[in-house]
């Protein structure tokens, strides 16, 4: 597959001279961090999800990808695993999930065949397919669940807190498994679609240990763990004796290499030079030069517009931004549209909101109406009437200025997010100092200490930030607006009565009616309270050769349509269901 | 001669353990707890964060951490990482033949494309071809390398398809392999060198050519070639020694950047993850053991100046007399 495509590619190189040169123009712009604000030409377009290629043909047997991800993983062991999109590509095709997300963002079974709850949501019971075997040839049982769950609950498991709501996990019968939570969860399925609903082999887990675990994994996916050598390539080949195979779940390819290339714009170089057959992206100013080539019919783009979105989270709890007229001076002194260009997105994303898309149940017209609007007029007022104020926040003197440090990690584009912020908000005379902050801290100060009063308050003011909200609503926002000393993920300390009241109404009904109306209503406070500000939606992409089919279009067991490259935010696709036409 | 060598290597003791206890504090130092990083950034209770620090020995004070880490590294056991599970030590070894390789290659190409181009701007100095590579070293000094990465990157890859835009080959996959995948990135981390290797080259042969020596091989009616490769370069070559051993520390940090844009699983990348990560015993085995690089490889420069050079052999000689 490679080769041919070499070769096709490779004719006529003298003629493509031209446009190596232009590409080197782009590769320079991008990299002085000087991304093109329209995208990359004229070319950009915004992107469209229902436009994604379509598979051509029927699905054909055999032949080899070699996949060009973001980066590399530290491992492949549930619990030790911090994946984040390109890790997820990996892991949908070593491991199934119990459960799997819906394109209509409902939640259903996947490797298990059924679950349902109790009365009140406090216990799951799960009923696992029959006959399912791990790649070393231990047998799926309800017992080997429950023991998953006790070593993903162990102290030292990134998954214990995720999984901190299930008080015990039971085998009823061989395959049958409940989970017991300690608090009403009518959304517990949608936590089980990642790494804590993947289950692996425990013989293999007992075998090597955790730490051999997490370079060799076995699990019950469409391919089979070959070998990995760490920041080079992760071989996986076909499961020869797949549970899914009968139910159209593949696997088709007789082998996948997974390359980390972690520099963008050598990313795509490598896809246009034919040295990988599929690239993956969240970078907008890429995504625009990808399109242009998908224009020109060298690559098929595939494009998913999910709720993974751009924002800036504020500190409810530091002052000055413990006020909420200084939070919403900040939210109208910026232009949404001025910042998407700046990240160069421009015609590729649209300017957010809320936790939730225009593609989602979930979105609401009346919080896109409430957020907000670029008004540095009124930013201005607000702003002042806080100077003003003899009893302010951050204990300076009435008509001192106002003060915020606004963190972001180390990457051209984010830092003249930062920048532009810095503008935007000196404009209305907020007084701004941009921290540069490495990835690790950046977390870090956003989650806070156990030891501050009170506990995980944060040690920040403003940080630039990536929000994901794919999966359930109340499983994102019990985390984002949880109680802080309790839920380090609260990362903005924002709480309110409203918040809690809505939030129990999602933990206890499954009526979509009545979920999407407390939704709606956390997203109004929201709006009113702004502890995020919003910019746009993340573009995830993946770039393949033409020849490469079906990775927008998978499908459940039961034939309902998946989520694209939405399986997991930021672009993981189910491998096992891709093909290669003739 | 075995005397000045190990007085050089009872010297590199101090400077290892300054090194290794700088790199062991000023990590230390950071804000942010490596437990919330193992339990995935957020999402958990105070007990676990605790229980992590436990099982990572962060509940010791910094000094008993240090000194147990120090007893371990220096029976190459340089701990477990925090993040990926890996030994250092094994993670390092695994790695370093694709940086040294990297390295080597470079270094190579370097002096490959330098020395003929030194040696003829001084022979023809001020001339044409002197002016024009005077013009393109500077040129290529003022080019960050990761710039010149992606211009090699756009033209040989994606235009001419002579060469893997990214990716390594070992060794075992065969050699043309090997090379292939080695050569842009061992280019574009020599640029520098290329430049300042002409430059030095040329100024100490401008000077070399002055001499008498030479004088009275060209009275003799030797043959250019003979004069300039035979009688001038070996005498203009100290300061290109002296600045190629030096420029191995520039070449290790150039490794950083090259083999993430050409994602070669090397040293540097390795290093690059581990900062990102803050994964602090895997930066600290790596920082140590680019000191460790950095001395040894200036400690031969050292002892090549011997070989080079019988004045400072017969000078030694005549000290021991």
């Amino acid at each position: 597959m490679t080769y041919r495509t070499n070769r096709r590619r490779r004719t006529g190189a003298a003629v493509r001279v031209g446009a190596a040169l232009a590409a080197l123009a782009l590769a320079t712009s991008a990299c002085s961090g000087g991304d093109d604000p329209s995208g990359s030409g004229d070319g950009a377009e915004a992107v469209d999800p229902g436009a994604n290629p379509e598979p051509q043909g029927e699905p054909q047997q055999g032949g080899s990808l070699t996949v060009a991800l973001e980066g590399e993983t530290n491992g492949w062991q549930p619990g030790i695993s911090a994946p984040s999109a390109p890790g997820f590509n990996v892991m949908y095709s070593i491991y199934d999930p119990l459960v799997i997300g819906t394109g209509e963002g409902s939640f259903e079974p996947y490797l298990a065949e059924s679950f349902e709850p109790n009365e009140d949501f406090t216990a799951w019971t799960f009923t696992l397919r029959e006959g399912v075997t791990f790649h070393d040839g231990s047998a799926l049982t309800a017992d080997v669940v429950a023991q998953n769950v006790a070593v993903l609950k162990e102290p030292t498991s990134n998954l214990a807190g995720v999984l901190s709501e299930v008080a015990s996990v039971a085998a009823v019968d061989p395959l049958t498994v409940r989970y017991d939570l300690a608090r009403p969860n009518a959304a517990f399925p949608a936590l089980l679609t990642t790494t804590a609903g993947m289950p692996f082999s425990m013989e293999n887990f007992s075998a090597l240990g955790p730490e051999e675990a997490n370079a060799e994994p076995v699990g019950t996916g469409p391919f089979v763990f070959e070998s990995w050598v760490r920041d080079d390539r992760l071989t996986v080949t076909a499961n020869e004796s797949y549970w899914g195979t009968d139910l159209g779940l593949g696997p088709y390819l007789d082998e996948i290499v997974f390359r980390p290339i972690p520099d963008e714009d050598s990313r795509l170089q490598s896809m246009l030079s034919g040295d990988v057959d599929a690239f993956q992206t969240l970078r907008e100013s890429i995504v625009g030069q990808a399109q242009d080539a998908a224009a020109d019919g060298e690559i098929a783009l595939h494009t998913f517009l999910g709720n993974n979105g751009g924002t800036t989270i504020l500190n409810t709890l530091a002052a000055p931004l413990d006020d909420v007229r200084v939070r919403q001076a900040l939210a109208h002194a910026a232009d949404r549209e001025q910042l998407i260009e700046v990240l160069g997105g421009t015609g590729i994303t649209e300017p957010r909101t809320q936790f939730f898309t225009e593609d989602s149940p979930y979105y609401s017209e009346a919080v896109a109406e409430a957020y907000p609007a670029y008004d540095p007029e009124r930013a201005t007022e607000l702003l002042q009437e806080y100077i003003d104020d003899p009893e302010r926040s951050d204990g300076k003197a009435a008509g001192e200025p106002v003060t915020v440090q606004y963190n972001c990690q180390p990457d051209p584009s984010l830092t003249e997010l930062a920048q532009a912020y810095q503008a935007f908000w000196s404009n209305i005379g907020v007084e701004v100092a941009v921290n540069s902050v490495d990835q690790a801290t950046h977390i870090g100060n956003a989650v806070g200490s156990p030891a501050s009063d009170p506990a995980f308050a944060g040690d920040y003011l403003a940080n630039c930030w990536r929000t994901s909200a794919e999966g359930d609503p109340f499983n994102i926002l019990k985390n984002e607006f949880g109680p802080v000393p309790l839920q380090p993920l609260n990362f903005t300390n924002y709480t309110s009565e409203t918040l809690d009241e809505q939030l129990a109404v999602l933990a206890t009904t499954t009526d979509e009616e009545a979920r999407r109306a407390a939704v709606e209503e956390i997203g109004l406070e929201l709006a009113e309270n702004v502890p995020v500000l919003w910019v746009s939606s993340t573009v995830a992409a993946f770039g393949v050769d033409p020849a490469v089919q079906n990775l927008s279009d998978w499908q459940l067991p039961g034939g309902a349509d998946g989520v694209g490259l939405g399986l997991f935010q930021g672009g993981s696709t189910m491998w096992g269901q891709v093909w290669l036409a003739e | 001669m075995g005397g000045l060598i190990a007085k050089k290597l009872l010297t590199l003791i101090p400077v290892l353990l300054a090194v290794s206890l700088l790199t062991y504090l000023l990590l230390s130092l950071l804000p942010g707890d490596p437990a919330l990083l193992v339990l995935g950034g957020g999402a958990a209770s105070a007990e676990a964060i605790a229980a992590v620090r436990a099982d990572l020995g962060l509940d010791q004070p910094l000094p008993v951490r240090y000194l147990a880490w120090l007893g371990d590294a220096v029976q190459g056991d340089l701990g477990m990482s925090y993040i990926t599970r890996q030994e250092v030590t094994g993670a390092i070894l695994e790695r370093l033949p694709v940086t040294l390789e990297l390295m080597g290659v470079s270094l190579v190409l370097a002096l490959v494309v330098a020395v003929p181009l030194g040696v003829f701007s001084a022979y023809r100095s001020g001339g044409r071809f002197d002016r024009t590579v005077t013009g393109a070293t500077f040129g290529l000094l003022a080019l960050p390398n990761f710039i010149f990465a992606l211009i090699l990157i756009a033209a040989f890859s994606v235009g001419l398809g002579l060469f893997p835009a990214t990716g390594w080959s070992r060794l075992s996959d065969g050699l043309g392999d090997n090379l292939r995948a080695v050569f842009l990135p061992a280019l574009a981390l020599s640029v520098s060198n290329i430049a300042v290797f002409t430059r030095l080259l040329r100024t100490d042969m401008i000077a070399t050519l002055q001499e008498d020596h030479v004088l009275l091989a060209r009275a003799k009616g030797l043959p250019t070639s003979r004069i300039l490769f035979r009688h001038a370069l070996r005498p203009s070559s100290f300061s290109l020694l002296t600045v190629a051993g030096l420029q191995v520390g520039t070449l290790l940090s150039g490794t950083v950047i090259i083999e993430t844009i050409f994602a070669l699983p090397g040293v540097g990348r390795l290093l690059f993850d581990a900062i990102n990560s803050r994964d602090l015993l895997m930066v600290q085995g790596v920082v140590l053991l680019l000191a460790v690089t950095f001395v040894v490889v200036n400690f031969v420069v050292d002892v090549l100046y011997t070989f080079l050079d019988p004045r400072i052999r017969s000078g030694a000689a005549r000290a021991r007399a």
